[in-house]
């Protein structure tokens, strides 16, 4: 059967099982052949033709190894050209019969038919291992001297191939690179250049003598842009696009650092006059500007030409095509440190591209956008990021809230302006708030010291959960002010019936999710204590009353206990009930570093170097304070001294209980790391361990630069014992940024607790970890 | 700068073109096309850029009719010279199959194989002419 028949036999089979039958009947067949000692080299290049096709099939093709090194062995041309080909598909360095190939690549190699010796240089840079590279250097190197251009560019690549896998090779090849780029074929100058690369990135003592060749590099790239019209390399109206960009690209990598080379300034002339030169209307042309740009912006260039590089990316933004307008956002991202200005002239374009169709392109335009941000344009481009922030798509909200946040934070005009964006964020995204930035929110409420200002925000707030109840941040921050200055807004427009009223709607939202339902009865509750305090109608304290009461048998233990404890308080004689639920202190407003949204893989320098680093772990993480929220508290310089005095009238009314004393610290917590990579951390927290059970929490803490998505985390305990496990609060996480879930286990009283953990998560390619951990105390 | 990968394959996902320029267990070359596949035929054509970041790479690839011909780089790479080196490979095999059709790609694989080696090696690009590649297949064949 021929190659031909074989491929339709496999293409006509109607069914899966049929191509398969059709695949292993001919794998059987080809596995025959190859065993009969008499085979001919017709009858073995059909066979490895029929082999190559289970190659592209995705087949074993191990058993026909040896068979292409017999082939290529054979006098034949078109045997030996099968036989490299097949050799250079099925074979890599890794392969131990590659030592086989040794003699007939050297042998080859020293044909004077020079395509006989071509196909086997290419073999030997398509599969060379350091050993190969050892034993065959000399003959790639007798072939940079060859008569034939077509021999000198293929061992030039091939040379840069072998200084890749032996680096000691530098310094045979070195001499070589001169007379290669002396010559005038564009492919045996492409040769020298990536020669060039290879040496300088493997041997720093050889960078000074290539550097002397720059001058040469300098008159190709003369002579490229002096070229009319080329039509051997013409691409539509430029000439040789491609050597134009590996000239340049190796001209950035010689002098990237190298602010004093005399080379710089007729560089600097060159790059402007290719910007002129390359007709940008033209495709072609787009791939030549934009290695200039990346070329301005990575030597010692021009202030002027640095300008010219912004316009040229800004007016590649104006373009139809999506390509250009995504290297153009990239590039611009990592440029803006440096021309900052010119890219603010920009802002039109760059905001424009937010509505763009390509979600890729909106992410980066949307980056870029917060990177030009200032005191400036604040106002403005704010307006235009929450019109984007209507229609975005879900998974950008959370960075928009974020950054926005951190942001206003930043470079707000003025505070009323700082609160109105605050309240159209928290209707138009409450949903994708983290927690740290609702602390921080909170915390910068709690320090405006403009009372007219903050009872405007409250009743904004209020009005505006009206409609838009059903966002989970929102909802939280309004619960938390209306426990705290229900003092200042209570009046004609708002009776303290509907705040009661207000509290009892979300606490009825049945969209938000577990954690986040928690977390609202936990401030609601709070909120309901201080409403007493200050609510003055009879019927009105009664329904807080009730409200309080109905938390007493609430499922979650942490709720139930603080209900009982705060109908404690609710009990107490108004006056000391006032003194009690006396507004908090401000705590400080945390300031966060700006996360990227794209990885760009490239480091790039800090956008602001006036911001704090953000540490981890947030004071307000939870303003209702578990123990951790409560020593970083006293910890704090500046709120502590009227934390200590709130503490101080607790202990006054409840004396010396100590569980009482302090109701809203848990019993001491023990932390276990139980995993760590690069990427995530996962402790688990013991909260609550004996008789027969233990409730844990786990945490995930993100540990590296990069926002870490989906993740899941799974647990399983011994069969013995029965496990509950509540989801985690948030499934992306922000660098730094922490989650929790719960983890409760039942069994038998004085058993060990051993959990085995299942994490996945995806930073840039989805992750899976498994670990076991035990914890040091029984239940 | 160099080509770690280049692929054809159609939109069901088969595979018609593999070439590998580092070296990868075979299994691992399987999960990488599927991946690979995925990603790019879950992207919208019209809407969105030829570029995507795979892994710690970037792919660059262009629809051809029903054939994709993507080329995994650098995330550094110049992505429209590779683009427009796609769209040279492609303008190679057109010429040298006359109207190349995904039918020729098929039965005539392995002398896809042989442009791709004129054009590139060791993943660098190694002649940047149509007429200088063309004129030498030619000549190639003439010698078998």
């Amino acid at each position: 059967m021929s190659l031909k028949s074989f491929i339709k036999s496999v293409r006509n089979s109607k069914t899966i099982a049929a191509e398969r039958a059709a695949i292993r009947k001919e794998s059987a067949k080809i596995r025959t052949a190859f065993r009969d000692v008499h085979l001919d080299n017709a009858s073995r290049r059909t066979n490895i033709s029929k082999l190559l096709y289970l190659y592209i099939l995705g087949e074993p093709t191990y058993f026909g190894q040896v068979e292409c090194l017999k082939l290529l062995a054979s006098p034949k041309f078109v045997d030996k050209r099968l036989g490299y080909l097949a050799t250079m598909l099925l074979l890599d360095e890794n392969q131990e019969v590659l030592t086989l190939l040794t003699n007939s690549l050297d042998n080859d190699m020293k044909s004077s038919n020079q395509y006989i010796a071509g196909l086997a240089l290419v073999t030997l840079g398509n599969v060379a291992s350091p050993e190969l590279a050892r034993d065959l250097y000399a003959n790639v190197d007798a072939l940079l001297g060859s008569p034939h251009g077509y021999l000198r560019k293929k061992a030039a690549i091939v040379a840069a191939k072998l200084v890749n896998k032996d680096p000691d090779l530098s310094e045979i090849f070195l001499p070589r690179v001169a007379p290669l780029l002396n010559e005038k074929s564009h492919g045996v100058v492409l040769g020298a250049l990536t020669l060039m690369r290879a040496i300088y990135n493997n041997d720093e003592s050889s960078r000074e003598t290539l550097k002397i060749q720059i001058p040469r590099l300098l008159a190709h790239l003369r002579i490229l842009i002096a070229t009319g019209h080329s039509p051997e390399y013409d691409v539509r109206g430029v000439p040789d696009p491609f050597l134009f960009v590996s000239l340049l690209s190796t001209l950035r990598l010689f002098l990237a650092n190298d602010e004093n080379n005399t080379n710089l300034e007729p560089l600097n002339d060159l790059l402007t006059q290719v910007c002129s030169r390359i007709d940008s209307a033209k495709g072609t042309g787009y791939s030549v500007l934009y290695e200039t740009v990346q070329t301005i912006f990575t030597i010692n260039s021009d202030s002027s030409l640095k300008v010219l590089g912004i316009n040229i990316l800004s007016k590649f933004l104006t373009q139809k095509d999506n390509n250009t307008r995504y290297v153009a956002l990239n590039t611009l991202l990592n440029v803006i440190n440096y021309e900052p200005l010119a890219v603010q002239r920009h802002r039109t374009t760059i905001v424009g591209c937010l509505q763009d169709g390509d979600v890729s392109i909106r992410r980066r335009a949307l980056e870029l956008t917060f990177a030009i941000m200032n005191q400036q344009n604040v106002r403005v481009l704010t307006k235009e990021l929450l019109a984007f922030l209507q229609n975005s798509d879900d998974e950008l909200k959370e960075y928009i809230t974020t950054q926005l946040c951190i942001a206003c934070n930043k470079y707000r005009p003025d505070v009323r302006w700082h609160f109105e964006t605050l309240i159209s964020l928290l209707k138009l995204a409450g949903n994708h708030f983290s927690r740290e930035i609702v602390s921080n929110v909170l915390a910068l409420i709690m320090q405006n010291t403009d009372l007219e200002l903050t009872k405007f925000l409250v009743e904004e707030l209020i009005s505006s959960s009206q409609t838009h109840h059903n966002q989970f941040a929102l909802a939280l921050v309004t619960t938390w002010c209306v426990g705290e200055y229900a003092d200042i807004v209570l009046g004609d427009k708002v009776t303290a019936d509907s705040l009661v009223t207000l509290i009892e709607t979300f606490l009825n939202i049945s969209t938000f999710e577990q954690a986040d339902a928690i977390q609202i009865k936990t401030y609601a509750l709070t909120a309901i204590l201080k409403l007493s305090a200050r609510a003055s109608s009879p019927q009105c304290i009664e329904r807080l009353r009730k409200l309080l009461v109905s938390f007493q048998s609430d499922y979650n233990l942490e709720i139930q206990t603080r209900a009982i404890e705060y109908a404690e308080i609710f009990g107490q004689p108004a006056s000391i009930r006032k003194a009690l639920l006396e507004r908090m202190p401000a705590p400080p407003v945390k300031l966060h570093e700006g996360i990227p949204l794209v990885n760009r893989g490239t480091s790039k320098p800090t956008k602001s170097a006036s911001s704090q680093p953000a540490t981890t772990g947030d004071l307000l993480l939870d303003l209702l304070g578990d123990d951790e929220t409560q020593k970083e508290h006293e910890a704090a310089p500046a709120p502590a001294k009227p934390q200590e005095s709130t503490l101080d009238l607790l202990s006054d009314i409840f004396g010396s209980s100590a569980s009482q004393k302090q109701p809203q610290q848990p019993p001491q917590e023990t932390v276990i790391p139980a995993f760590a990579d690069e990427h995530l951390s996962f402790e688990i927290i013991v909260k609550e361990i004996g008789s027969g059970r233990a409730s844990l929490e786990g945490r995930v803490r993100n540990l590296g630069n990069s926002v870490v998505s989906n993740i899941s985390v799974l647990c399983a305990v011994t069969k013995q014992q029965k496990l509950q496990l509540s989801p985690i609060g948030s499934n992306t996480l922000a660098p730094g940024a922490t989650s929790s879930l719960g983890i409760r286990v039942t069994g038998q009283p004085g058993a060990k607790v051993k959990v085995r953990v299942k994490l996945e998560y995806n930073a840039g390619s989805q992750v899976s970890r498994q670990f076991d951990s035990a914890l040091p105390m029984t239940m | 700068m160099s080509i770690h990968f280049l692929i054809a394959l159609n939109r069901q996902g088969k595979l018609r073109i593999s070439k590998w320029y580092t070296s990868v267990p075979d299994k691992q070359k399987k999960q990488t096309m599927l991946k690979v596949h995925r990603l790019i035929s879950s992207r919208d054509h019209q809407k969105q850029s030829n570029f995507v970041n795979f892994e710690n790479q970037k792919l660059v690839y262009r629809r051809y009719n029903g054939l994709f011909f993507v080329m995994a780089v650098d995330v550094q790479d110049n992505e429209l010279s590779y683009l427009e080196m796609v769209h040279l490979m492609v303008e190679v095999l057109d010429s040298y199959f006359n109207n190349v059709c995904e039918l020729d790609i098929i039965f005539n694989f392995y002398k896809v194989y042989q442009v791709l080696d004129e054009m590139f090696l060791s993943g660098e690009f190694q002649e940047t002419s149509k007429q200088v590649v063309l004129d030498r297949l030619h000549y190639l064949d003439n010698l078998e």
